[in-house]
């Protein structure tokens, strides 16, 4: 991205104070979004999402693996993102390897809970087989194709389409095995399990620039912020995950501020996204 | 070592019965932690400033069991790779030694670390003051022993004001875990296993800003609210620690 010039700077900046930006928008109104489901036939769920000029594809997949020793009655789901350089060229390489690193730690932390598993935008139990010997594991993938501002938001949304898209393979364990062997296990071709995505929150990232924070920051507008903070919350209207970024601090009472804006704000993007959702996949089917 | 007595059964009996077990005291509204501390209580923190004589600055930390070393370098020369840059760049790593964790080799997937404890002292450098230049913070972690990572970036703050790099205040940072409806301030590790959430705050207590902030599991905007609170308040005392061990090694050096 080219740098801005100080005049640009004020431009945007003095927009955004006077609540009319560079495109239009109010500070808190989103670009538009459109959600396509099952993209990617060979996995298990899949999505791609739009908003405005950002676009990422969001896959899950699921394998049969071993539950961990802490949480023998838990199946496991791990997050990865990948920043192509399609997207912009500083991703060349390992460029992109930081920014997608601190994308995938604040997926995990807003959509997986807590380490007892409470909290998890997914039910953990529903993915365990066979206790303390077989689970379901759960690779999400997401990939930024284009970037311009707000991959966070785009990034959730688009792992929420992905995973109500999902279908699990229904799976038989053989009967009469002893308990102490390897259980023999049937996977079926042709009836899946399907998830309850109810629970899984969408994240609203609030952008400081000036004194005044937008949402849904461009590629610009994010150039000009002192600090952001991204915000998940699900339907009930709970909190499910914080991260900050920006190194300018932000005085309490002021994210305390952010956090119910951004619990007004993800009221509608989360009715948005269902409706989105829904039709996508009605299209899907037919 | 009551807490390793207590990991190692969990370890090597992973039978479903026993796991079950463990669970259930953690809700009893008359559960004492298991370092008898209340649950509003901090453990001890000890720091020491100069630990590394090579470095330009360092510090050495303790919280109960959890101890972490920091060094700072420079400001110094940037590579020539990185592009001009008006102001300084801040260069963080975090590490764990293979034999911090009670099984062997298994802190080092600590990646994120790294860029959460540059962002939470970043704000806090003024990095106009050396352009052009780099400073670079290691942190090692020697025994991990539940939130780490407050005591990294606690520990951080003190190597570089002992380094001398201007800063608009000291950071100071705790962190908070969610066992259903109760809050419990700076968990160990045996707590940290099972919590439902965790709230991590990082901030300059004088000019009462806050630099980092992470949030894991489900909250409601009240119990977000006192969690703030408890870790402000928690902050607020641990600068006070933090500033008399600087003056401490002031006032040796005069004598």
């Amino acid at each position: 991205m080219v740098g801005l010039s100080l005049g640009e700077t004020h431009f945007i900046q003095g927009g955004i104070a006077q609540d009319l930006r560079c495109d239009g928008r109010k500070r808190l109104t989103y670009r538009p979004i459109s959600v396509e489901t099952g993209v990617i036939p060979q996995t298990n769920g899949s999505a791609r999402v739009r908003m405005g000029a950002t676009d990422v594809i969001a896959s899950v997949k699921a394998e049969l693996g071993k539950p961990s020793l802490l949480q023998p009655d838990k199946g496991k789901v791990s997050i990865y993102v990948d920043c192509s350089s399609t997207a912009e060229p500083a991703f060349e390489g390992r460029g992109g390897d930081e920014l997608a690193a601190e994308l995938s730690n604040a997926l995990q932390r807003c959509l997986l809970g807590g380490k007892s598993g409470a909290g998890a935008g997914i039910d953990l139990s529903s993915l365990i087989v066979v206790e303390g010997k077989i689970c379901w594991d759960l690779y999400i993938d997401g990939l930024v194709v284009s970037s311009d501002g707000n991959l966070l938001d785009a990034l959730g949304a688009a792992i929420k389409a992905a995973l109500s898209n999902t279908g699990i393979p229904r799976v038989q364990v053989a009967a009469g095995t002893s308990n102490d062997e390897h259980p023999e296990v049937d996977v079926s071709d042709e009836e899946f399990l399907q998830f309850d995505t109810s629970r899984v929150p969408v994240i609203v990232t609030l952008t400081k620039v000036g004194r005044h924070y937008i949402v849904d920051a461009t590629s610009e507008e994010e150039s000009q912020m002192s600090s952001a903070v991204s915000i998940s919350v699900n339907r009930q209207g709970h909190i499910c995950g914080i991260t900050k970024r920006g190194g300018v601090g932000l005085d309490p009472s002021i994210i305390l501020d952010m956090i119910s804006v951004a619990k007004h704000v993800s009221e509608q993007l989360i009715n948005k996204l269902d409706s989105e959702i829904a039709s996508a996949e009605a299209e899907e089917e037919s | 070592m009551a807490g390793k007595g207590g990991a190692t059964p969990a370890t090597y009996s992973p039978s479903p019965t026993t796991n079950r077990k463990k669970k259930p005291p953690i809700f009893k509204e008359d559960w004492v932690r298991p370092d008898g501390r209340g649950f509003h209580q901090c453990r001890p923190a000890f720091f020491r400033t100069g630990a590394v004589n090579a470095a330009s600055g360092s510090a050495y930390a303790e919280f109960g069991n959890t101890k972490v070393i920091v060094s700072v370098f420079g400001p110094r020369e940037s590579k020539k790779a990185m592009m001009y840059s008006d102001i300084g760049r801040l260069n963080c790593n975090v590490s764990f030694t293979t034999f911090a964790t009670p099984i062997r080799g298994q802190g080092s997937d600590h990646k994120e670390y790294c860029a959460m404890l540059h962002k939470a002292l970043e704000g806090a450098i003024i990095l106009e003051t050396f352009p052009k230049t780099t400073v670079d913070v290691f942190a090692l972690v020697l025994e991990s022993s539940g939130s780490d990572l407050p005591v990294v970036i606690s520990c951080a703050s003190l190597a570089l004001a002992d380094a001398g790099i201007m800063m608009y205040d000291i950071v100071a940072s705790v962190s908070v875990s969610c066992f259903n409806k109760n809050l419990v301030i700076d968990p160990i590790l045996e707590e940290e296993i099972g919590q439902d959430g965790s709230l991590m705050i990082t901030c300059m207590p004088s000019r009462y800003e806050i630099t980092q902030l992470t949030v894991t599991g489900e909250w409601s905007t009240t119990k977000i609210n006192e969690g703030m609170q408890l870790c402000l308040d928690a902050c607020a005392k641990l600068a006070k620690i933090m500033r008399s061990c600087l003056k401490e090694v002031a006032s040796d050096s005069q004598e």
